[in-house]
């Protein structure tokens, strides 16, 4: 697995809606915050990953260029990484694969997007090309829609069971983010209001959907020997997975789908892990859409297929439970594209190394960061530990 | 740097407009890397393409189109925007980190169906500032290519005579997109869209699919007897507000050091036997002649002058026609590396050079007057 | 497999909203005011122009605002003959980079206020260390282009 490497900061701009400041400011305020948190200074990075959303989001291309200076990379080797939606984790394995393979000492990945600054939902249908799929895809929230209604079907689960356990996880997550200082959705709401809430795409109503945000994050990388003289508690990276679907929505199963079990089965081979739910001690799993976490629970092995919905009701994936999902509330909240994935990556590492304040969970020693990306194509996965 | 990853086969498709799709070409290449490697795609550890959104047909999310067709199905596989060379350096790191003996490196920029390059790389701006002034690469390399002649005493001359070389060595290059040669004249003649830069002296806009296999030493070793090593690399970034920068004292010294000292080079000039550098903008060959270290500050037209970096010199700099010849935006640092690969295995048919080859560079470049490069070498 | 067999014309539109921020508002603001607004590292003293939000080397926010000088030297220039998308001005324009007195960076503008369209009438108006002085457009709405073009003094 190449050497030991360790996250020994991280840090994150107030997301949300960010009219106050540039881009590049944005940019420079989550690598200030990871500055502070660490200690370190530009001169002890050695290189730089930048990842981002699709350039037409901002209205500027390759953006590696704009934040040169905002993220310290002049003078430094660089790396861009791109995967849409989970271009936040996709970025921390490149600063992972950088130093296990010896390459580098300490690196910075800084991800980040400013979705006010864009119209994000006529950007995202760009995804689709136009020879086939663009014209039907109604959009991010009409992909996931689909997936849901399958899910539904292939398991006889019944309607309002899992339009209640959706809900529970919204209401869950709404409430988590009260206790995250950089949340950008702060508002508590209810059973009855979510399922009450407007309908975007059906199942999917107003309040299971996450919202647009600007935000930045950024997470240093070290190898062991600096992880040991710069922190006093690193989080040790355990395991990492990846995989990439067809491009075509409709090629591959996306309720028992094989692109997010194998992702997480090839992080759980290198961490050790055989029984996730017991193992893992939080999970932040990428949940822009309530129905589809629920979803992940199963294709990660927290529970059978098909039972998602009766572990949720019994609040095994709460913050009191057994495995408490997203106690950041998670991407559901806080959407800010090229930054999401990081934003778990960080907050997992939060979680193990006791910085998580308000929403630490207690005792927290093994942590699961995940992002998603394309249209249901990419699903990438960190494990992060206290111990080595 | 031991000899630790290899190229092991490399596969490459022309540079001119070809109206077959995109998904199909990508195919085909991959396709052509496993045959020649005598391997399946499930052996495959892992995939590393290169392609940006805004060269990229009006898609976003360039890789998730490619993926399949890319050979990427369910494998662990990521995407670097910008600069090619960089898929290819992300690709060696994730050999070295273990879990994988093989790496898939793919260069994807299908130029005819982009809008013209001086639109894109206008959005590279900040909308504020360097918007306003319409800056874009050909603007920026315009103002860099007067600051150079002005202050080293180039001639206008000396930076033309870099597009009749490079066009003439894209003749022994079938892959090549522009197969016509031009003279001096020609050059000199044509219209002077940014003066002093001339027309000819500005990189075509080229088709560029590519794809090579990288694999561990043991497995290399395995798959082929002409194993490529990879002996060094690195980049470098420089500031992003054009003025706050010294247009002819950039960042490509920093990359090129760090991936010499990798490699454990000392004396650049005669320890490189061929490099293929990327040269948008005519002048800017001579100015990475100094980058690089082929010769001193403001030596860059003497250097050509003299002969040394023509294919049969002694130190030939794009035998392959260079970026003047074959402009594939985004792959074009992969076209560079694929031709060190056979000029060093010793395939590279009409355009070989006729020194013995045993170490050579492949250098890419992109941003404003040359704000991003990276280096990369590879010995036999 | 050379066949040609059909193109799809596809355009694509996007909108887009910016946030200025604040310094880049009062640059422009200062625009309107005929002035041209730069400000000063506190901790390396270089005064960079247009107004920044952090000093690029040192990282740390930028202090005091100062109000630079409109006159400077060339430090390189470009003749533009081609229509591109993004241009300022339609061609033939010179784009310029110039050094403004008292500052510590490349200001990226136009150069004009005499007879473009012969390249060596413009040479021999424009050479290593000319000076420059900015000529401000009648109308200023708070963009680059209020300053219209620096001209040879």
């Amino acid at each position: 697995m190449g050497r030991p490497v360790a996250i020994i900061g991280s840090g994150q701009t107030k997301h949300g809606s960010r009219f106050d400041v540039t881009y590049p400011d944005l940019v420079r305020e989550a690598v200030r915050a990871v500055f502070e948190d660490t200690g370190i200074t530009a001169d002890d990075i050695d290189g730089v990953v930048s990842g981002t959303m699709p350039s037409m989001m901002e209205g500027v291309a390759l953006t590696h260029f704009y934040f040169a200076d905002a993220m310290c990379s002049v003078g430094k080797p660089i790396l861009k990484t791109e995967t849409c939606g989970s271009t936040g984790v996709s970025a921390a394995l490149t600063g992972y694969y950088w130093v296990a393979s010896g390459m580098a000492d300490v690196i910075l990945v800084v991800g980040s997007e400013k979705m006010h600054e864009g119209d994000s939902q006529a950007t995202m249908t760009t995804v689709a090309e136009p020879f086939y799929q663009r014209f039907f895809i109604s959009g991010a929230p009409g992909v996931f829609s689909m997936q849901s209604q399958m899910w539904m079907a292939r398991y006889g689960i019944p309607e309002d069971k899992l339009r209640d356990a959706a809900a529970k996880v919204s209401v869950d997550h709404h409430r988590d983010a009260l206790d995250n200082p950089y949340a950008h959705i702060k508002k508590a709401v209810t059973m009855d209001e979510v399922k009450n809430a407007k309908v975007i795409t059906y199942p999917c109503r107003l309040w299971d959907i996450c919202p647009n945000s600007d935000g930045a994050c950024a997470v240093v990388f070290a190898c062991e020997e600096k992880a040991k003289k710069i922190c006093q508690k690193p989080a040790w990276i355990k395991g990492v997975g990846y995989r990439g679907d067809e491009y075509w929505f409709g090629d591959s199963d996306k309720v028992v789908w094989q692109g997010a079990i194998e992702a997480a089965r090839e992080a759980y081979g290198a961490a050790g892990i055989s029984n996730p739910l017991k193992e893992l001690d939080v999970a932040e799993v990428y949940n822009p859409f309530t129905f589809q976490e629920l979803l992940y629970y199963e294709n990660f092995g927290f529970c059978d297929f098909g039972q998602a919905c009766d572990y949720t009701l019994k609040g095994t994936f709460a913050r009191g439970g057994e495995l408490p999902c997203d106690p950041s509330g998670g991407t559901l909240c806080t959407n800010p594209i090229g930054a999401t994935g990081l934003i778990r990556v960080a907050e997992a590492a939060m979680q193990v190394t006791g910085k998580a304040g308000d929403h630490q969970i207690e005792g927290a020693k093994l942590a699961l960061a995940h992002a998603m990306g394309g249209v249901d194509q990419f699903n990438g996965i960190m494990i992060l530990g206290s111990e080595l | 740097m031991s000899n630790k990853v290899a190229i092991v086969e490399v596969a490459q498709l022309p540079g001119s407009e070809s109206s077959d799709n995109y998904l199909d070409q990508v195919y085909w290449v991959c396709r052509e890397v496993f045959d020649k490697a005598g391997i399946s795609r499930d052996e495959v550890g892992t995939v590393v393409s290169a392609s940006s959104d805004v060269f990229h047909s009006g898609m976003s999310c360039a890789n998730a189109y490619y993926w399949d067709s890319g050979a990427a199905f369910l494998k662990n596989g990521s995407r670097q925007d910008g600069e090619s060379l960089f898929a290819f350096i992300y690709g060696v790191m994730r050999i070295l980190t273990g879990p994988y003996d093989t790496a898939l490196v793919l260069g994807v920029c299908k130029g005819s169906e982009n809008p013209e390059n001086d639109m894109i790389t206008h959005f590279y701006t900040d909308p504020f500032y360097q918007r306003q002034i319409g800056l874009n690469e050909t603007f920026a390399a315009a103002l860099q290519m007067r600051a150079y002649m002005e202050r080293f005493n180039i001639t206008e001359e000396q930076c033309a005579k870099v597009v009749v070389k490079n066009r003439e060595n894209a003749l022994r290059n079938p892959y090549a997109h522009l197969r016509k040669k031009v003279d001096l004249e020609d050059v000199m003649n044509s219209e002077r869209i940014m003066d002093p830069l001339k027309k000819l002296e500005c990189a075509p806009k080229s088709e560029g699919i590519i794809a090579l296999l990288l694999a561990s030493e043991q497995k290399a070793r395995r798959l082929t007897d002409k194993p490529v090593w990879c002996k060094g690399f690195s980049s470098s970034m420089d500031a992003f507000i054009l003025g706050d920068r010294d247009l002819l004292d950039g960042q490509l010294k920093n990359a090129a050091k760090r991936a010499y000292d990798m490699a454990g080079i000392t004396n650049p000039s005669k320890e490189i036997d061929v490099a293929e550098v990327t040269e948008p903008y005519a002048f800017q060959e001579l100015l990475w002649y100094e980058g690089l270290g082929f010769c001193d500050t403001g030596e860059g037209g003497k250097l050509l002058d003299s002969g040394a970096t023509q294919i049969d010199g002694d130190i030939p700099v794009n035998p392959s026609g260079g970026v003047l010849a074959m402009n594939p935006y985004v792959s074009r640092g992969l076209y560079r590396l694929v031709e060190v690969a056979l000029q060093i295995k010793g395939e590279a048919g009409e355009r070989q050079v006729e020194k013995e080859v045993k170490t050579g560079l492949a250098h890419g470049t992109h941003g404003f007057a040359g704000q991003c490069h990276a280096v990369a070498i590879l010995g036999s | 497999m050379a066949k040609h067999f059909q193109t799809l014309r596809h355009d694509v539109w996007l909108p887009y909203k910016f946030a200025v921020g604040p310094t880049f508002k009062r640059f422009y603001e200062g625009l309107k005011e005929k002035k041209i607004l730069g400000n000063q590292c506190p901790k390396c003293g270089k005064i960079l122009v247009p107004a920044r939000t952090f000093c690029p080397t040192c990282y740390v926010d930028m202090g005091e605002w100062i109000e630079v000088s409109q006159e400077g030297e060339v430090v390189s220039w470009t003749l533009a003959n081609y229509e591109f998308v993004g241009r300022p001005v339609d061609p033939p324009f010179i784009g310029a980079l110039v050094r403004l007195e008292g500052t510590d960076c490349n200001f990226l503008h136009l150069i004009g206020g005499f007879d473009l369209s012969n390249k060596d009438t413009v040479r021999s108006k424009i050479k290593p260390g000319t000076r420059v002085k900015a000529v401000w457009s009648d109308e200023k709405t708070g963009h680059l282009l209020d300053i219209k073009y620096f001209e040879p003094v």
